[in-house]
């Protein structure tokens, strides 16, 4: 199982190296011009037909189409949701990805020259949408390897972690790496490792720094006390229930009987 | 907890901005630490805001929130069910316009307000100086949801209290306690800065057809997204990779 695990995760890794260098080498592929104005964001919309572009190795693919220079806005749809990415072959999901990255690295460029030149930067919601539809993109892909991964060899085929504590007890989250040899020949690693922590100094800095988040906390909960007297002192009928619903950490009951939840008014009861 | 609270209502964002550029705006972060090995993620920024009618993504917000100022903090009731939408038809209780009727045209629930078209309005003077007056400009304030305002019954156009309840087909409406009449959510709720209403939304060049995007083009196999890009493309992999160990 270790071994299958291996080889695939291997055999993912050759992958990309071999798909960037190919992508890399034959610029004349026929799928680079394909639909590279389609696929960029989309809407619920009435059916047309795709339209595509023509391959310009040009520096000015970098800018924006000159007659949004100079406008106030720029309208796009929203951004691609999971659930429409998860109905794409991965053929799809690919060129879509390399629409998005020319976009997004438009959108950069464009942003950068106008705060160069003081100028507007028409519509800057169009980068969180790039990035937005990018990051449903990795996410729907990641579901695929992990499902094959899970199917096949048991494990989620990701790179493996672990939470372990560092030097100072802090928790951190060790991120493991590939190596040719194994653990217990590496000698370089064993030696490198950080195995436990302790000292006076650092039990010492362990209890101030539970101090601090236990500080962190109470104010927090106090906060949220403060809050609720003073809806209580100025709504005297205010909703109890939507009181202790909102507010899980304070006891609203025991509130109740405080003198400070009193306003110095009488409150007119059914006027 | 208020952004859970505003995705979970029915209220329609109006300006279809993004969640998270709406965020990225309004963020002021002073002092961060580097994204080093020796770093924790720490970071200084403005935690209170002042909502008012700017909303939060302009300039004008930016300018009332500048680094450095301290406003008093601002008490917003919490609201479980939020029910008050654009397009709705609402009587003001009080004010100068007590007792009259109108319909909300902008919803700011981050402080509990609607702005009702044509009603509880006053002068503003903006621009003056020394030897000009300025100009004076009418301004609709906003009204407070729960202490100022009433929705209207559809039956007899008369102020009502209502309730949350369901329909047989499990469908969330609000109900008129007076007549037991739905009040129904108007569709001006739908309207946002880009369309009327969704299917009147005009397409752009950039935009992906709405039947490109519902097209179902995935098929199952057994290969990783790689596996399958590598097929598709023609690349061949002969090669057994050696052994590695993963720690």
């Amino acid at each position: 199982m270790s071994s299958a695990l291996i080889k695939c995760l291997n055999l993912a890794k050759t992958v990309g190296n071999a798909t960037v260098r190919s992508f890399l080498a034959a610029p004349k592929q026929p799928w680079q011009s394909c639909s590279a104005a389609a696929l960029q964001t989309p809407h619920v919309q009435m059916p047309m037909q795709m339209h595509t572009s023509a391959v310009r190795r040009d520096l000015m693919e970098f800018f924006d189409d000159k007659k949004n220079w100079s406008e106030n806005e720029v309208k796009v749809g929203r951004a691609w949701r999971t659930e429409e990415l998860r109905i794409k072959s991965n053929k799809e999901l690919h060129q879509l990805w390399f629409v998005l990255l020319k976009e997004r690295n438009m959108l950069l460029t464009m942003e950068h020259e106008c705060n160069d030149k003081m100028e507007v930067f028409p519509s800057p919601e169009r980068i969180d949408k790039v990035k937005i539809s990018m990051e449903n993109l990795e996410t729907v892909v990641r579901e695929r390897n992990k499902a094959y991964h899970l199917l096949e060899t048991g494990e989620t085929g990701e790179r493996p972690q672990k939470a372990v504590k560092n030097a100072f007890g802090l928790q951190v989250s060790y991120k493991a790496c590939e190596h040719a040899l194994p653990p217990f020949m590496n000698l370089k690693w064993i030696k490198s490792r950080n195995i436990g922590y302790g000292g006076r100094a650092v039990n010492r800095f362990l209890l101030k720094y539970r101090e601090k988040l236990y500080n962190a906390k109470r104010k927090a909960k106090n906060r949220s006390r403060n809050e609720v007297m003073m809806i209580l002192r100025r709504n005297p009928n205010f909703d109890l229930d939507v009181l202790r619903r909102q507010f899980p950490d304070v006891n609203v009951d025991k509130l109740r009987n405080e003198d400070k939840i009193r306003g110095h008014y009488v409150p007119k009861v059914g006027v | 907890m208020r952004l859970t609270q505003y995705l979970a209502s029915k209220l329609k964002n109006f300006s279809n901005l993004p969640k998270e550029y709406i965020e990225r705006s309004k963020k002021q972060v002073y002092w961060q630490t580097p994204k080093e090995i020796n770093y924790l993620p720490r970071t200084v920024e403005r935690k209170r805001f002042r909502y008012t009618t700017n909303r939060s993504w302009t300039g004008q917000f930016r300018q009332q929130n500048m680094p450095g100022t301290v406003r008093r903090k601002v008490l917003v009731e919490p609201i479980e069910d939020w029910s008050f939408f654009r397009g709705d038809r609402i009587e003001v209780l009080v004010g100068k316009d007590k007792g009259k009727q109108g319909i909300v045209t902008q919803v700011i629930p981050e402080r509990n307000w609607v702005i009702v078209e044509g009603l509880n309005w006053h002068y503003r003077k903006v621009g003056g100086e020394k030897e000009f007056p300025g100009i004076i400009i009418k301004s609709e304030a906003p009204l407070h949801v729960t202490k100022d305002i009433r929705l209207v019954d559809p039956s007899d156009l008369q102020g009502t209290d209502f309730e949350w309840r369901f329909t047989e087909e499990g469908e969330k409406v609000r109900v008129s306690l007076r007549s037991g009449r739905i009040i129904p959510i108007p569709e001006t709720n739908n309207q946002t800065h880009d369309y009327k209403t969704p299917n009147a939304y005009i397409e752009r060049e950039k935009d992906t057809p709405g039947a490109v995007v519902g097209e179902i083009t995935f098929q199952p196999k057994l290969s990783t997204f790689e596996m399958d890009i590598m097929e598709e493309m023609g690349i061949k992999e002969e090669r057994t990779p050696v052994k590695s160990y993963w720690y």
